[in-house]
Formats: C-alpha cells, sequence, structure tokens
C-alpha cells in the first residue's frame, strides 16, 4: 500500500474525518494548533462544521451541544487548554455523551514551556475534572497510530458512551512520517439516545442535574459499572522481550519507542531488559504486570515527567516487585541515558 | 507633561521597554508598548501585567526582561484580573503607609486575550473599577500560535482557520466592535489609537489613560507583518493606510463624551488599506468584487456613526 508522509498532528486529525468526525470546536495552543487547521480547512468541504471558539471552555461545550445530537465531533487542545476544559469534560462524561478530546501535551505545570511532557498523566487517568468519573485514554507512540488510535477512539466512545481521550506527546504531534491512510469508517452506531427531534418518538433527555440523593446514587453506580466493563474489556499494551527479562522498562507513547533501543542496547550489554508499553493509559493494563512481577527482579518507569504513570505500576505489581523510576521534564531521555540507567540498576542489583 | 507635546524629547527620556526583546522585526506590538510606557512620569513606577502572547513570550523570557518597571503574567484568560489583585493589594499596603511614590497599573494584552478569551476577566475589572489601564495590542488574529482568526479579524481576511478555497473566502464574520462595547462599561476613559506618525495621539492617549483615576482602556491597533502578510518595512505605511480609510478611526470617550481625534484629509477608499496585505489577496480576484464593495461599506457605515456621535 501507498504510504503518505504527513505530521503527526495532521494524521490524527486526517484519522479523525475518516471516522466521520463531522464536528470540530477548538482554540489554537502550542504544539497542537495544526489539527484546528487541518480541520478548518478539511470540514467545511465535507459538509461538517469547524468551529473556533473563544475559550476552551467554550469549545469544550461545543462539544457537549454537538455530540448530543449523535454527531461524531472533538476538540483538541494542550494541557492548559484541558485543564480549562475540565469542567466540560465531568459533564459530558456524566451525561454519557461520546468524543474525542485530545490533549497534544507540552511541560507544565503553570505556564510551563512547549517541550514535550507526559505530566498530564494524573489529569488524564484520573478523571480530571470533578466527581467520580473516568475518561479512556489512549496513548499513540507515533504518525501512523495518531491516524489508527483517533479511527479507534471514535469507535470507543461510541461503543461505549463516553469521553475518549487520546494523548500524545507534542513531538508525536509535530514529527512527520510515512503512514498508510486508511479507509473510510461505513459502520457507525445506532444512537437512539440522540437529541435529533422527536417527532414520533418520546423526547430524548441529556441531563446532568441529579437533585434527589437516590438518583444521584443510581446514575454513580450506572457509570461506575460502566467503567468496570471497559476495564475488563479494553485493557491493551504491547510487550518487547519480556519473558526472560529481569529488568522490565515501562514507557509509554513516543517515550516507548525511545526505551525500545535502549532495552536493545541494554541486551548487548549483557542486561536482560524488556519493554512493557501501556496502549490504554486508563483503564491502566495491569494484567500484563501480572506474570512479570513474577519472573521479573525489578522494574523502572521511564516518563517524561517528574513520576506519575510509576504509581500505577506500583498498584500493579503490588509489592511484589520493586519498581523504580527515571523521568526528565523539559527534555526527553535519550537511548543513551536510559541504556545507563539499566547497566547502572544491573551493576547495584546484581543481575 | 508639558502641554505641548515634543517627540523628540519623549524618545530621550529614559526607555522602559528597553531594546533587546525578541519581538519580529517590523511587529507594532513592540511600537505600542514603547509607547504607551514613554507617556510615564519618569519619577513614577509601573506594573506591568501581560496576558499570554508574542509580546510575552518576546519581552519576558525569564530570568531576561525588556521591561524597567515590574512584571507580572499568569495566563492567556485573566491578565485584567491579574492587574486587579496586584492594584488592591498595593491599595491596602498604601493604607496602611507601607509604599511610597506613585504606582500605575498597565496591563497589556493582544486581541485574542481581550477579545475572546480575557473578555469575561476584563469587563469584570472595568466594573469593578480598579485604577488601571487596560492595553489591547490589537493584531486581528492570534499570532503567537500561528495566526489563527480571532472575534477581531475582520471580515475576508485569511487566517489558517479562516483559510481561503473553494468553500471558505476567508472569516465570514465582521471584527467585534470592542472599543464600542468598553465604553459601554461607563468607565472614565476609553481611546482608540494606533502608532502613527510622531506618536502623539498614542501618547496623549496613554498619558489620560494612565493618569485618570479609576479604570481606563486603550484599543491599539497594531500591524504584524507575518499575519497580514506584509513587507516588514511597512509598518507605518500600512498603520497610516487603516487610519486614512477609516478601517480604524482615531476617538476617545472621556466620561461618556465621544470626541473624533482624527479625520483623514481625503478619506481613502478601503482597497488601499487591503491591497498591500497578503491576507486580503483573494479580494482582488476577478469575481470578488463585491468583498471590497461589503469592506468598503461596513467601513462607511461605521465611519458615519462615529462622526454622528461624536458629532464632528
Amino acid at each position: 500500500m501507498e504510504k503518505v508522509l504527513m505530521k503527526g498532528n495532521e494524521a490524527l486529525a486526517e484519522g479523525a474525518l475518516i471516522a466521520g468526525c463531522r464536528g470540530f470546536f477548538g482554540y489554537p495552543i502550542t504544539p497542537s494548533s495544526e489539527i484546528a487547521e487541518y480541520m478548518a480547512r478539511k470540514l467545511p468541504g465535507l459538509g461538517g462544521v469547524f468551529v473556533q471558539a473563544e475559550s476552551e471552555l467554550a469549545a469544550i461545550n461545543m462539544v457537549y451541544g454537538g455530540s448530543s445530537t449523535g454527531t461524531r465531533v472533538m476538540t483538541a487542545s494542550s494541557g492548559p487548554g484541558i485543564s480549562l476544559k475540565q469542567e466540560g469534560i465531568s459533564f459530558i462524561a456524566e451525561a454519557e455523551l461520546p468524543c474525542l478530546i485530545v490533549n497534544v501535551s507540552r511541560g507544565g505545570p503553570g505556564l510551563g514551556g512547549i517541550q514535550p511532557s507526559q505530566a498530564d498523566y494524573f489529569q488524564a487517568t484520573r478523571g480530571g475534572g470533578h466527581g467520580d468519573y473516568r475518561v479512556i485514554v489512549l496513548a499513540p507512540s507515533g504518525t501512523q497510530e495518531m491516524m489508527d488510535y483517533t479511527i479507534e477512539a471514535f469507535d470507543l466512545a461510541d461503543r461505549y458512551r463516553t469521553p475518549v481521550m487520546i494523548m500524545a506527546e507534542g513531538t508525536l504531534g509535530n514529527i512527520m512520517e510515512p503512514i498508510i491512510v486508511r479507509d473510510p469508517v461505513e459502520k457507525f452506531y445506532d444512537k437512539p439516545w440522540a437529541i435529533t427531534g422527536c417527532k414520533g418518538r418520546k423526547p430524548n433527555i441529556v441531563n446532568t442535574l441529579h437533585l434527589a440523593s437516590d438518583f444521584l446514587e443510581e446514575r454513580n453506580r450506572i457509570l461506575q459499572a460502566k467503567y468496570k466493563l471497559i476495564e475488563q474489556n479494553e485493557k491493551r499494551a504491547e510487550t518487547f522481550l519480556t519473558d526472560d527479562a529481569d529488568v522490565i522498562v515501562v514507557a509509554f507513547g513516543l517515550m516507548a519507542r525511545i526505551v525500545k533501543k535502549a532495552v536493545m542496547e541494554a541486551r548487548k550489554n549483557g542486561v536482560k531488559a524488556g519493554l512493557i508499553r501501556p496502549i490504554t493509559l486508563w483503564p491502566f493494563p495491569d494484567e500484563h504486570f501480572k506474570k512479570v512481577a513474577e519472573t521479573a527482579r525489578m522494574v523502572l518507569s521511564v516518563e517524561i515527567s517528574m513520576g506519575q504513570m510509576v504509581e500505577d505500576i506500583r498498584l500493579s505489581v503490588n509489592g511484589r516487585v520493586p519498581v523504580e523510576f527515571y523521568g526528565r521534564i523539559g527534555f526527553t531521555p535519550n537511548p543513551e541515558e536510559i541504556t545507563q540507567q539499566l547497566l547502572l540498576l544491573a551493576e547495584r542489583e546484581g543481575f | 507633561m508639558s502641554t505641548v507635546y515634543n517627540l523628540k524629547r519623549e524618545v530621550e527620556k529614559p526607555a522602559r521597554l528597553t531594546g533587546g526583546h525578541r519581538l519580529c522585526a517590523g511587529c507594532g506590538a513592540g511600537v505600542v508598548v514603547a509607547g504607551v510606557l514613554r507617556a510615564l512620569n519618569n519619577e513614577d513606577r509601573a506594573v506591568v501585567v501581560n496576558a499570554t502572547s508574542c509580546l510575552e513570550v518576546s519581552t519576558f523570557m525569564y530570568p531576561y526582561t525588556a521591561y524597567m518597571d515590574s512584571f507580572i503574567h499568569s495566563a492567556f484568560e485573566n491578565s485584567a484580573a491579574t492587574c486587579s489583585g496586584v492594584e488592591a493589594a498595593y491599595n491596602a499596603l498604601q493604607r496602611r503607609g507601607k509604599v511610597d511614590g506613585t504606582v500605575k497599573f498597565i496591563t497589556f494584552a493582544g486581541d485574542g486575550g481581550t477579545y475572546d478569551i480575557g473578555f469575561q476577566s476584563l469587563s469584570g475589572a472595568m466594573e469593578r473599577g480598579h485604577d488601571m489601564v487596560y492595553v489591547c495590542y490589537d493584531n486581528e488574529a492570534y499570532m503567537n500560535t500561528g495566526i489563527q482568526r480571532s472575534s477581531s479579524t475582520p471580515r475576508f481576511a485569511r487566517t489558517t482557520t479562516s483559510p481561503v478555497g473553494s468553500v471558505g473566502q476567508g472569516k465570514k464574520q465582521n471584527k467585534k466592535d470592542l472599543t464600542e462595547i468598553l465604553v459601554a462599561h461607563n468607565i472614565p476613559y476609553v481611546a482608540q489609537t494606533a502608532p502613527l506618525g510622531n506618536f502623539k495621539d498614542l501618547h496623549s492617549k496613554s498619558y489620560k489613560a494612565i493618569y485618570t483615576e479609576g479604570p481606563c482602556f486603550l484599543n491599539i491597533l497594531s500591524p504584524c507583518p507575518r499575519g497580514w502578510d506584509y513587507p516588514m518595512a511597512k509598518l507605518a505605511e500600512i498603520t497610516k493606510l487603516a487610519v486614512d480609510t477609516c478601517v480604524w478611526p482615531l476617538f476617545e470617550v472621556e466620561e461618556g463624551v465621544w470626541h473624533l481625534s482624527y479625520t483623514p484629509k481625503k478619506k481613502l477608499p478601503v482597497e488601499e488599506f487591503l491591497r498591500p496585505q497578503g491576507r486580503f489577496r483573494h479580494m482582488f480576484q476577478p469575481g470578488n468584487e463585491w468583498m471590497i464593495a461589503e469592506a468598503q461599506a461596513y467601513v462607511d457605515q461605521k465611519w458615519e456613526r462615529l462622526l454622528e456621535r461624536t458629532g464632528a
């Protein structure tokens, strides 16, 4: 199949169009703005709608409105903008509206910088806004996956009637790689809940206000049951050379590709290393850690943050194997320094 | 301030926005900010508040600063709120006799940070009546993130989110009239100006805004050679054309009374302003004459209304 050279942000945007996304509501922020620009160029010609909002708050609430009609809709931003969207995301989760939220993430906290970062992991995987809710979070590691996971994200969103987030370091949004452009999605879900005009049927209601105590609790139980189902079905990870590994490195996103090289270098130096790459950050692929917790002597989490995913890894191995952390922010760790970390650990621990 | 404006004397004052900042060559914003700060009396201090913007990322790259005055930045949507907080704290310190001298509070934000995301915070600060000046340097799009449209972008202008192609012909909507919205806040002083000629208009309006008690607002046109797509040496020329075509009229509203500051000797057709700019290039293609006609009609209508209001 013929490959096309595409920028990560554009591959993601094209993936959304392939998935039938016909509403984009955005607000400019580096390093995600190319997604909005691509949609501004393409959506009008496809009979879709591109709206540039006056703020991230407005954009996420346009997503709420757009999704209520059953249309596939999305927004894209970066850390500070995603922070502003949190109120809306909480509302969308409780209203059980499917949509895609993209975080092409940069370094915080505060204004931070525009360097690639994974420090929005907590924000993404713990719900982010108020109340008991979760968002499915997919972490692509290359330009092809920027497209593929976007297509997948719309499917998951409709299947579970939930917001889905794609979290990609700023680098992924801005590098170019040759990719295979997928065929347009043709199978869509029925959306009997959508607000489409109620002539001849009972009106549908999209609502998140539940003043009665028992109904509020019931709504929360319904949401939690859905999250349990997602946890059962959707945990995903990629494993690489884990069977005989003494040390398991865990990394997601582009960081995982960099770690892969370090794993191979470490093996050349006689250290049996392996990689687990979580693809779903929530639900976290804890099953993949069950076996390595018995066979590996150590786990090392490598993140472009000060240590966030490491907490989920510790929960997953539950004390059965020591978990260490290596991370930077402002810089993306390179293969040499990770290899160095692995050799140091091996020397210290004697494997 | 001496009653007679003298550019040479003004530019010989110690600069408060110093050279060496990282704004693009030919950027209007740097000229605007230097011009506003020049209106401060030498002995007075200022707190400069800045919304996220080209200006912020270019003039205050911590630990470097281009400002001789104190500087504070927090986020994109809240410069007026940040300024309100600083001004309120200053008042509290002053009441307890803990600060000496005059401190002025000046906020700079671009049109994205003012017309759009910062609007709520601006409106709140003006209504509460903080003693501050809010300066919008209006370059008519989100230049810092790569030239996306804002509610200040004029109709038909090409930006990266209002592209020109087979379906779209640049921005569909007219520019929001922010200055008029600020007049509706019933604050002591509102003015529209531009970095023009000998800067007298910019200077005197800045001086009035800074030294009038209470909340004051300046909307200052700041051409952007990158976003507007014209040669960077033409800042003065483009600004003059904006004013002489009445696309950007100069006026002020003092305690609710409107004054027109400048009447062009000969009101130029709007094409004169549009033609040198790449963002309007498609308007000059055959078949698009209606766009120029509509742009002209809009400018004429706004200008007539301004003449009525100012009694000019």
